[in-house]
């Protein structure tokens, strides 16, 4: 008995020690933390420090604030220098210390979820992961920010509204609330071509386009397993999708729009089984682009880089093309993508985490980061400058545009679709077997409206 | 079974007797043993053992202390796991957000946890320190030497050695594996998922909701039945495969290397053993590489028309040989790609086991004229199954929860036109462990995973205490002495 | 005699065949290296050209996306100290469980072995909650003991092996009026070099080839706080892929490079050790 005693004794004291100074309020994570340390004990000034501006009352001290962001790796230096310049403006207010850290804009929502409490104060992600974000409370709403907004950079949250294009704000707004600052307005796809094997008309179709990329011994490549590049058939069909009350996702593709369900897919199956068309796995199509096999390929301003040096001097691109479908020339529709910026609803600055994420994403920054990285601007301004409109791959995006959808769905969208699309591209549908389609229709439908878990 | 039965039944008795001295000794103790109810001090105090009276008080207080300062903020919500949501307003004065007082559900969860493993383990110390005060009186009584405190010190180096070796690594696998194992056990029975998610929404207990969801396919629940019976069918048939293919390949490549014919075995092992110092997360991730749609291995075979010939027999449907993306070609593949990774393992095993295998009867054997085979079979498989009977079912149980290679071969890869699959968020090639890691980490379905998590971790230790019980146990510990 | 050059010849080609397929993925490891082309190469083994820049790159250019260096002094840090602390305490779990004897250690054997199969990172989530509790988050010690705190568990094998230290050594040494103690440090441990290599080893590669955990505990997103795993794997995002593969190859290469030094000097007492358990001296 003796052995258990003193295990236990050592275990017991080195818990109780350990737990019990976790019980301290200053450990994140407690819950009763915040109670205790929110209510701040100093009162305003009572006259505003000379600085300020006049709408607010803002403390006379220089608060300490530290922020954490996290960015692209992509974007690391460009973001210090913004970062850099964020702290020298608002240097008498405040006295920041700003770290700055590495997190993927299409992998922020899996570790902000994971622990949101630790997760950074401002972070950049794509739009579709705005609504599992704000469903799980991660996202600070924008709107109430309103006050602190207007105190500090002298804008409204209208203001932000009205200087970037409509989708971009549509995208970052759930439940009429605004809960992120758009950033960019190019995570939608189009389509890259080889302007000396493909003339203009050509790619007008997938028909042309396959037939002559066939002639000339190239590939037409595009990722078909993949819910956000397979929605474009159904959508430039009239389908759609979107969210319930309930959290499930809302969709009709196994329905009839324009045409029906089964034609688009006999549609997709026709062009997936094209010996030109190659269905490349998601993610791979830089790859592919680079391996010099293709000679168009649907992708976004991620890989222009890699279609110019692919393509060289024949690097052009377009809208998507037409798809025949029910005896129908269809337009090929496409998800329009945007990157936000967004403020962590449990910030301990929330305020001045909201303040960098503006920053970011203002005007002049839009315009740096177009400079720097050609990323596609949502700031209108930005949007309509001379060297924007130049750049081939955003004319492209822009033109598609006007056949773009937003992507509105839940996380129970992507397996069903995406093996939707493995199915076509492996050629497990059988292009005349109506039922069997309409089976498989159904079931992914069922996947995807299935209730939350 | 029956080995089972008296383990059960001597703990059982074990645990009636340790309270039986308990009651003798508040029964028959003097007023010191019975103060020691309230000030576990109290004994050692009377027999003069100061240092260890203030140490028990101590520790006395700091639990105290631990339950009302930190505890039973958790375990008197343990019940609900909280009620009280998150609500939090913006100060613009502050610059901050202002929160409510709200509720953590896993943060209760746990720290309940935690706080029973303190009082169990206080109530273990606390009985036992009344009936150490009653052994003192009895000591005392009969005019016997009580130590000194240095004396006591000096016993957790001799006599009560084990303790001073135990107390670390125990205490390590109480907080980093026994709370996490609770910690999922009982998440199987909340609804702790993607709409319940703390801090912003609270999670609450179900029942036996989950594994009946678990377990009835079709219907109105999503169809994880379904998924779950091919996952285990898989998971099993895999374990098994991955086992026996590299256990028997390990042996055949030590007897390979060690036979006397060959020449210089000490650097053919060791080209083999390159393969096992590169991390198994960049070889594999280079192999799926090197196996994808689009990867070396396809050009190669699309050079020398074996993909053409496969299209022509019918075998494949695409332009390329999907080694790592269509089911069967990627359960086969795995396999192989896991021979190559487990082999050179399993050889420096067999190499040792080999290099001791008893001489003589093996010369008896030559002498009586048996073949080469014949000792093969009746001699040295015996020899070498008997010896690593044991490592063969851990083998067995690691395989089972091969996460590693499974998830960096197929993650990204593989994807399933098995719909009702995917509609369970499940491939053709996961096993529990990585359908698990996917319900978890993209989708946020701890009940569930949780629930699987239970399934997996019964059929390991059912498997273990039945094949593997009569092995370790202590019935050879002695034999070599 | 003629029969047995045919069966050396074919043992060894036999054996070079199988070397052969065992070593083309390093191979090509080690070639794509030294390739000028950044992204996967699919159409050729061998890099068109070859240069020596990514590793170059990868020690004396560190960027956001590589910090190689760092991880390298990071990774080794913690993988010496969960080192030290795993042996230590499987030594001690083994000691006890199998040199001495008192009430509770078959109870703690069973539950031992049965905890053992449990697999870790099912409960990925709860140890990430008590490690942010204890502050250890974002925190190499937290890796540390992630990696180390439960390794007591592994007492097996070190136990099989201590099994067969002939107990009469200890009785003399207990004659002598030697404690438990003194056994422990001066008899047996100084007898079980072939475990504690053998446990040294396998302690030590944990965190070079573990991603999951650490890419949970190290979740602030600062690169030069990463572990090799999580910093190599980190390359072959989607969005990296193209521009760091042959750097992740270097890096696979550079990572190995002591690994395999480590096994093949430490080969004959690892073989000692994951079998000296099992079998009789």
């Amino acid at each position: 008995m003796n052995m258990k005693k003193l295990t236990a004794f050592l275990l017991a004291a080195t818990m109780t020690f350990s737990l019990a100074a976790c019980g301290n309020p200053e450990v994140a994570g407690d819950s009763s933390a915040p109670a205790e340390t929110a209510p701040a004990a100093e009162t305003p000034a009572e006259t505003p420090a000379e600085t300020a501006p006049e709408q607010a009352e803002v403390p006379a001290e220089k608060q300490d604030v530290s922020l954490r962001i996290w960015g692209a790796e992509e974007d690391q230096a460009m973001l210090q220098g913004m970062i850099d310049a964020f702290a020298e403006h608002y240097a008498d207010y405040a006295n920041f210390s700003i770290e700055l850290g590495v997190e993927s804009e299409s992998t922020a929502k899996d570790t902000v979820l994971t622990d949101i409490e630790a997760a950074a104060d401002v972070y950049a992600f794509a739009s579709d992961q705005l609504v599992d974000l704000v469903n799980a409370g991660a996202l600070q709403s924008i709107d109430e920010m309103d006050g602190a907004l207007q105190a500090y950079a002298g804008k409204s949250v209208a203001d932000i509204k009205a200087a970037n294009v409509d989708g971009a704000v549509e995208a970052s707004t759930y439940n009429n609330t605004l809960y992120a600052f758009p950033m960019s307005a190019d995570n939608g796809y189009f389509l890259f071509y080889d302007s000396s094997v493909l003339s203009a008309d050509d790619v007008k179709s997938w028909d042309a386009m396959l037939t002559k990329a066939g002639e000339a011994g190239k590939k037409v490549g595009m990722t078909i397993a993949s819910g956000w590049y397979n929605a474009s058939f159904f959508y430039g069909a009239g389908f759609t999708t979107g969210l319930n009350a309930d959290g499930t996702t809302a969709i009709d593709w196994n329905g009839t729009a324009d045409v029906s369900g089964v034609e688009v897919t006999k549609g997709m199956l026709d062009i997936a089984s094209n010996s030109a068309f190659l269905a490349v796995a998601d993610g791979d199509i830089s790859n592919q682009i680079a391996s010099g096999q293709l000679c168009a390929a649907v992708s976004g301003t991620w890989d222009a880089l890699a279609a110019q040096e692919a393509f060289g001097d024949g690097y052009a691109a377009t809208k998507l093309p037409t798809f025949t479908a029910g005896g129908k020339e269809i337009q090929q529709a496409a998800v329009v993508g945007y990157k936000m910026v967004a403020v962590n609803a449990y910030s301990q600055n929330a305020g001045w985490a909201a303040l960098l994420a503006e920053w970011i994403t203002n005007e002049e920054n839009q315009a740096i980061r177009f400079a720097t990285r050609e990323v596609g601007p949502s700031n209108k301004v930005v949007a309509d400058s001379g060297e924007v409109a130049a750049n081939v791959a955003i004319a492209a995006l822009a033109e598609q545009s006007a056949y773009g959808v937003v992507q509105t769905v839940g996380g129970n969208f992507w397996d069903p679709t995406a093996t939707f699309g493995e199915m076509i591209a492996q050629g497990s549908l059988v292009r005349d077997d109506d039922a069997a389609i309409q089976t498989a229709l159904d079931t992914m439908v069922e996947g995807v409206s299935a209730a939350v878990q | 079974m029956e080995r089972v039965k008296t383990a059960l039944g001597s703990f059982f008795g074990a645990i009636g007797g340790f309270f039986k001295k308990f009651g003798t000794a508040v029964a028959q103790g003097d007023i010191f043993v019975k103060l020691s109810l309230l000030w576990m001090g109290a004994g050692y105090c009377r027999r003069k053992q100061f240092i260890k009276a203030i140490l028990i008080t101590i520790f006395e207080v700091a639990v105290i202390a631990f339950t009302f300062g930190f505890a039973l903020d958790y375990v008197s919500k343990f019940s609900t796991l909280g009620t009280v949501q998150q609500e939090s307003v913006f100060n613009v004065m502050t610059m901050k957000n202002e929160f409510n007082d709200y509720d953590h559900s896993f943060l209760i969860l746990l720290m309940s946890l935690v706080s029973f493993v303190v009082w169990i383990i206080f109530a273990v110390i606390y009985l036992n320190n009344v009936i150490h005060a009653f052994e003192l009186q009895k000591l005392e009584e009969s005019g016997k030497h009580i130590n000194t405190f240095r004396e006591d010190m000096r016993e957790f180096l001799n006599r009560k050695f084990h303790i001073t070796l135990l107390t670390l690594p125990v205490v390590g696998i109480i907080i980093f594996t026994v709370i996490p194992f609770f910690v999922l056990f009982l998440v199987a029975f909340t609804n702790y998922d993607q709409q319940h998610m703390p801090p912003s929404a609270l999670f609450t207990w179900v029942g036996f909701r989950n594994f009946r969801d678990l377990f009835s396919s079709g219907g109105l629940t999503v169809t994880f039945g379904y998924a779950f019976v091919r996952v285990l069918a898989w998971t099993l048939i895999w374990a098994v495969f991955a086992t026996f293919t590299t256990y028997i390949g390990g042996i055949l490549l030590s007897l390979l290397i060690n036979h006397k014919n060959t020449k210089l075995p000490r650097m053919w092992r060791t080209l083999f053993i390159i393969t096992i110092a590169v991390p198994q997360f960049v070889s594999l991730l280079l192999v799926r590489n090197f196996f994808a749609n689009n990867g070396i291995a396809n050009t190669f075979c699309a050079n020398i028309g074996l993909t053409g010939w496969l299209r022509d027999i019918g075998a494949i449907s695409t332009s390329y040989i999907p080694f790592l993306s269509a089911p069967g070609w990627a359960h086969v593949m795995i396999v192989i790609i896991n021979i190559w990774v487990g082999v050179p393992y399993q050889m420096l095993i067999a190499t040792g086991v080999l290099m001791n295998i008893p001489t003589e009867q093996m010369e008896s054997a030559k002498i009586d004229g048996a073949t080469p085979r014949q000792i093969f079979v009746h001699i040295t498989m015996p020899y070498v199954l008997f010896i690593t009977g044991p490592s063969l079912v851990t083998d067995f149980v690691k395989n089972i929860n091969n996460f590693n290679v499974i998830f960096l071969l197929t993650n990204g890869v593989f994807t399933t036109t098995n719909q009702l699959m995917a509609n369970s968020q499940a491939k053709e090639v996961d096993l529990l462990v990585t359908w698990l890691y996917t319900l978890t980490q993209d989708y946020y379905n701890y009940k569930m995973a949780s629930a699987i998590g239970i399934i997996v971790f019964l059929i390991c230790a059912v498997f273990t205490l039945v094949s593997f019980n009569r092995l370790i146990q202590g019935d050879r510990e002695e034999a070599y002495r | 005699m003629k029969k047995k050059y045919i069966d050396m010849i074919w043992r060894h080609v036999l054996l070079a065949f199988l070397a052969f397929i065992w070593l083309i993925p390093i191979v090509w490891l080690f070639v794509t290296s030294f390739s000028t082309y950044p992204g996967r190469n699919t159409s050729t083994f061998f890099p068109e050209h070859w240069t020596l820049n990514n590793y170059k790159n990868l020690l004396f250019a560190a960027d956001s996306v590589a910090q190689f260096p760092n991880w390298f002094k990071n990774t080794f840090i913690v993988a010496c100290c969960s080192c030290i602390i795993s042996s230590a305490f499987v030594l001690m779990v083994a000691y006890a469980t199998s040199c001495m004897r008192f009430k509770m250690r078959k109870p703690l054997m069973n539950i031992g072995v049965i905890l053992n199969l449990f697999p870790g990172f099912l409960s990925m989530i709860a140890v990430y909650f008590i490690l942010r509790t204890l502050n250890l988050t974002n925190n190499h010690w937290g890796l540390v003991l992630v990696y180390s705190a439960s390794s007591g568990l592994g007492y097996l094998i070190a136990k099989g092996f201590f099994d067969t230290i002939p107990a009469s050594l200890r009785e003399a040494a207990y004659l002598d009026g030697a404690s438990e103690a003194t056994i422990f440090y001066k008899v047996v441990v100084p007898m079980s070099q072939p475990i504690i290599v053998y446990t040294v080893i396998s302690s030590f590669l944990a965190p070079w080839m573990d991603f999951v955990f650490a890419k949970m505990i190290l979740n602030a997103g600062i690169s030069s706080k990463w572990t090799v795993s999580i910093g190599l794997f980190n390359m072959l995002d989607k969005s990296l892929i193209n521009t760091y593969f042959t750097q992740f190859c270097a890096g696979g290469v550079l990572v190995s490079i002591p690994i395999s030094a480590l096994f093949v000097i430490m080969q004959k007492f690892y073989v000692e050790g994951v079998t000296g358990g099992s079998v009789k001296g």
